[in-house]
């Protein structure tokens, strides 16, 4: 193991963690305001999806922001259902990452998406109509920090959306801990008929946190898309909103501790593939791969305690609908 | 709730929002049809603009059941499916939400191709033994897996939701590792495959094909899942818990038991399906064998209302979906991502009849009102 290797690593770490830190600053936001998103997975794959389309057709900027747009819409569906109609949030959850597997694979699938770059960009070139995979989001390196040893290339050395996913982190716990705006989603994830009774607008608070969830989860697929894996095949994103649902629950609603969490389930997945490489226990992947799932499941553990809940301020009403009747 | 209509024309009208304290037999089914068929609709209009030929997708569609041939692969898909909702019906029932048939599946998987690995390598179970030990071991594993959420809910009050979801990667990563690793095939040119399962290790023992014993399977466990919750003690306290947990607890039922005897019953009939499909559809175990069965079947278990006799029909309706989009796939050229929407269109569908069937409009003019 050279510092090449370990410095190679390190910056995979960084750039596998991002894809489960933007997708899960989003969902910190719902969970807090007392909606579960479980929609992550499939507003996530549309991302990558619509990602990978508008990349080919047109450019990233534009690929990006489509990607977006896409993402707030389909929270809108979950909002609508569960904010306003009340349903189970699991289930319309669930619906909706089928709805985003199944739409994704329709448009991904070779004749079809031929019709839709055509449609997008009649001027498209044959062989661009067929071809699995998009230009990958360059690399940004900041001057002199990238050239730190060892930690130069792994914290200095990445595309834009790296960078943003961390500036925008540590905004989003500004804004979470120290502004009123975060304690209304808090209180509103606490207790809503009280803020209800304070003058919060419980609806208005739900919907916009439901829409910052679909968008993050739709650029977290995007980033996956191009900025780290620009090979498409169906179900590319193979669970990993899933994983970022886990990754809210170990960094217990905290967009910081959210950064650890997904540095350290990015390290994870790295050696999954790396430690293959050096032909370091052909079993160990597997175990690997499932160490991010029961990690989650200790934390859930753990922080079922009634003393430990109260300290790190997990959402009490997560799940649960607001109503005024009742 | 009460929506006022502001503008001038809709002055006198009032649209309240009301509770359906009641509603017939004939109105939810009803309902439940009408959402179907707007999701087929929606899902058509989106497909065919998107480009796909949804006339030739939905004939295909239709053959599924209406020749006898597709029908019957329909059931074979039909039995997993079905075995899974039947238990999550119990665990819905006591509003336990298990989003972890699936893991559940591959836990039977587990165990049924380890019964048979036993007795192909060590010689362990007489022949004659196998088919009906791995249905015990396979019930047993699923059970396990679905046990220890259901305790950890019960004791500590974790998550549910999320700790079946988890335990789903759990044991989707265990098969893997075994199917690449120890338990495959010596003889098998490396594939990832298992040893093929001696014939009576499979479902085709009795009558030739692997649909009639399925068959039988998926019967019997809908009659006893029909039996616990309409006539057992343990349905009755489930169906308690299930309305609340404080009634539960005044009425003095250890809450605790019932709910870790409940998730035990759950995930073993999901575990039945695991074993439906290396015994009955593959005949051997391979990685990645559910197709997100287990999800299916908690659309299924929804849509049939908790009623595990209507999972029966439910269950061929999907099971024939996944025939028709493995033919499309195949034979048409139509993505068979296009049967994955459907399904989910049919899903957020049936979840609007659900609220047609608890609310009901009801538009006052000037004090008279108007119900719809």
């Amino acid at each position: 193991m050279s510092i090449e290797w370990i410095e190679q690593v390190l910056q995979l770490t960084v750039q596998m963690g991002t894809v489960y830190l933007i997708a899960s600053l989003g969902e910190i936001y719902a969970e807090r305001s007392g909606v579960l998103n479980l929609g992550l997975e499939g507003i996530m794959i549309m991302g990558a999806a619509i990602s990978f389309i508008f990349t080919v057709a047109y450019n990233h900027l534009i690929a990006i922001l489509v990607a977006a747009v896409v993402g707030i819409l389909m929270s809108l569906i979950l909002a609508v259902m569960t904010v306003h109609l009340r349903l189970n949030q699991v289930i319309v959850g669930l619906a909706l990452t089928l709805l985003g597997i199944g739409l994704s694979g329709v448009i991904t699938s070779p004749g079809i998406r031929e019709k839709i770059l055509l449609t997008l960009n009649p001027n498209l070139p044959e062989k661009m109509l067929t071809i699995q995979q998009a230009e990958k989001l360059l690399e940004i390196p900041i001057p002199l920090l990238s050239q730190i040893p060892i930690l130069g290339r792994a914290l200095f050395n990445h595309n834009v959306l790296v960078y943003f996913s961390l500036i925008t982190a540590f905004s989003m716990w500004f804004i979470l801990f120290k502004t009123r705006a975060g304690l209304v989603i808090r209180s509103v994830g606490e207790n809503p008929s009280m803020a209800d009774t304070l003058g919060v607008n419980v609806f208005l608070v739900r919907y916009i946190t439901v829409i910052i969830s679909g968008l993050f989860a739709s650029l977290a697929g995007a980033y996956f898309f191009i900025g780290f894996h620009p090979f498409w095949r169906e179900g590319v994103t193979a669970g990993r909103g899933f994983i970022a649902i886990a990754l809210v629950i170990l960094a217990t609603w905290n967009p910081l501790r959210a950064i650890l969490g997904a540095y350290l389930f990015g390290g994870i997945e790295t050696l999954q593939y790396r430690l293959q490489l050096l032909g370091l226990g052909a079993q160990s992947p597997y175990f690997l791969a499932m160490l991010p799932y029961i990690i989650t499941i200790i934390a859930l553990i753990l922080i079922s305690t009634e003393s430990l809940r109260k300290k790190i301020g997990a959402p009490a009403s997560l799940g649960i609908p607001y109503s005024r009747e009742e | 709730m009460v929506i006022k209509l502001s503008s001038r024309f809709f002055k006198q009208y009032t649209v309240k929002i009301e509770k359906r304290l009641e509603y017939s037999r004939k109105f939810a089914i009803l309902t439940t049809i009408t959402s179907i068929l707007i999701a087929f609709g929606v899902a058509g209009i989106a497909l065919s603009i998107l480009g796909v030929d949804v006339v030739v997708a939905y004939t295909q569609v239709l053959t599924v059941f209406t020749k006898l041939p597709l029908l019957i692969e329909a059931i074979k898909y039909a039995i997993p499916i079905g075995l899974a909702a039947l238990g999550l019906n119990i665990a819905f029932r006591m509003n336990f939400w298990n989003i972890g048939a699936e893991g559940q599946i591959y836990m039977g998987m587990f165990a049924s191709t380890g019964i048979v690995l036993l007795h192909v390598y060590y010689g362990l179970i007489p022949e004659y033994l196998v088919l009906i030990t791995m249905i015990v071991a396979s019930f047993i594993a699923g059970g396990a897996w679905c046990t220890l959420p259901a305790i950890l809910k019960a004791k500590m009050k974790v998550n549910e939701i999320l700790t079946t979801l988890m335990m789903n990667y759990v044991a989707i990563y265990f098969i893997d590792f075994l199917i690449y690793g120890p338990w495959r095939d010596p003889k098998g040119y490396g594939f990832p495959l298992s040893v093929p399962f001696p014939s009576y290790a499979k479902l085709t023992i009795l009558f030739g094909d692997s649909v009639y014993l399925g068959s039988i399977l998926l019967l019997t466990m809908a009659m006893v899942v029909f039996l616990i919750l309409k006539y057992s003690k343990l349905g009755f306290e489930l169906r308690v818990i299930g309305e609340s947990l404080e009634t539960a607890r005044y009425a003095g039922i250890n809450f605790v038991k019932a709910i870790t005897l409940g998730g035990f019953i759950s995930g073993g009939i999901a575990g039945l399906g695991g074993l439906a499909i290396v015994s009955g559809i593959i005949g051997r175990l391979r990685p990645r064998a559910s197709a997100g069965y287990g999800y299916t079947a908690i659309i299924v278990t929804l849509l049939s209302a908790l009623n595990p006799w209507l999972i029966i029909p439910t269950s061929i309706f999907f099971g024939g979906l996944f025939v028709a989009g493995n033919m499309l796939q195949a034979t048409l050229n139509i993505p068979g991502a296009t049967i994955d929407m459907l399904q989910a269109l049919i899903f957020l569908f049936l979840l609007f009849g659900e609220l047609i069937k608890r609310y009901k409009l009801r538009i006052v003019v000037r004090g008279v009102s108007v119900e719809h």
